[in-house]
């Protein structure tokens, strides 16, 4: 198998079952990897690939696939695919089964809340490392906090934010 | 699952049903819109499963590793159909978006040379760091007030974050150390 297909698998795949809470989880380890360890993208394509992913519909996971593209191809793709969604779905399959069958315990419950500090810690690390990998100056970092507002205080769609970055940006860019 | 709750749902779901439902959502799923799509699909519309049964399938997807809508595809595809339900569920979850972040992938690469397209990037990039860091916030603004779970994610913070340690390891030291903290802080406080 080609190594970079086989490179992808051994990230994602036990990434997958890393990503509670969903793709936004891995981000920061999906980089270190990528870029640090593999150099398989430099941080210029790693903060552009997030970026493109944050603008297509879908799980955010799906930044796997886009990275996998990147890398390898649309085999890459289709590699990355199936390595971050197989495993955690295998998981859910069983769990789901057999939570199907069985009522609320105490243990149940102390999982749920035991997992919700751990997540917020690695939301928090993928955040900081798309920050390192892009080069944040004051207007990236002016828009950062303006849409961290948004989004936090409005219902206003994330499309409506996202495309409305990019127009703002390309006008900027044609202009300056 | 009891007798009322048998009652109430309908299974009469096809697989080509389940497909096609969850085909549906995938493909006009924007943004956090995907739960509530589900809903009106499964729930409301279809009568696949009752209110309660939605929201323990939510409660699950959400806890467990995986990215949301995903796991509740999973979980309802499950519900209705078995394995094959479940199977043809997260298909449908994942493929259109699937093809449509390849087109982007495709478009990135032909258009990563000009200057303009890292420019924009960055200020959508900066945007989804917004978005991440205010889902970040809501999560803490929904914490108990209470030192054990400020601990363990800023330890996990710390370590991933800014001391740049693997992932796995540290993870699989928080998450038993985070539910034992859950589980005694229940005990001592009913």
């Amino acid at each position: 198998m080609d190594n970079r297909l086989l490179g992808l698998l051994v990230v994602f795949a036990p990434l997958s079952l890393l990503s509670f809470g969903g793709g936004q989880a891995i981000v920061a380890d999906m980089q270190y990897q990528m870029v640090d360890v593999h150099g398989y993208l430099s941080n210029q394509q790693f903060s552009d690939l997030f970026a493109v992913s944050r603008a297509a519909p879908g799980p955010s996971t799906l930044i796997a696939a886009l990275i996998g593209y990147q890398v390898a191809g649309i085999w890459g793709a289709l590699f990355s695919c199936v390595a971050v969604f197989l495993p955690s779905s295998l998981l859910v399959y069983g769990i789901a089964s057999w939570w199907q069958k069985h009522r609320v315990s105490p243990m149940k419950n102390a999982v749920e809340r035991g997992l919700a500090p751990v997540a917020i810690g690695l939301i928090f690390a993928g955040a900081l490392a798309v920050i390192r990998a892009a080069h944040v100056g004051p207007l990236e970092l002016a828009t950062l906090a303006l849409c961290c507002g948004l989004f936090y205080f409005t219902k206003v769609g994330s499309y409506t934010i996202v495309f409305s970055v990019a127009a703002a940006f390309f006008v900027i860019h044609m202009v300056v | 699952m009891d007798a009322q709750e048998e009652a109430v749902t309908k299974h009469t779901a096809t697989l080509s049903q389940v497909l096609i439902s969850f085909l549906k959502i995938g493909g006009s799923a924007f943004g956090g819109s995907t739960q509530a799509l589900v809903f009106r699909e499964t729930v409301e519309r279809r009568h696949w499963m009752t209110d309660q049964q939605f929201l323990a399938g939510q409660a699950i997807a959400q806890v467990l590793p995986g990215a949301n809508p995903v796991n509740l595809a999973l979980y309802v595809g499950l519900k209705v159909r078995g394995g094959l339900g479940a199977i043809a569920a997260v298909m449908g979850m994942i493929a259109p978006a699937f093809c449509i972040i390849l087109v982007m992938g495709f478009a990135y690469r032909e258009l990563s040379g000009l200057s303009a397209t890292h420019f924009v990037l960055g200020g959508v990039a900066a945007a989804g760091v917004g978005a991440t860091l205010a889902m970040g916030f809501k999560m803490v603004r929904k914490m108990p007030r209470k030192i054990w779970p400020a601990v363990i994610a800023l330890a996990v913070f710390g370590a991933i974050g800014l001391f740049r340690m693997p992932m796995i390891p540290v993870v699989l030291i928080a998450v038993p150390l985070s539910i034992a903290a859950a589980y005694f802080d229940a005990r001592r406080t009913p």
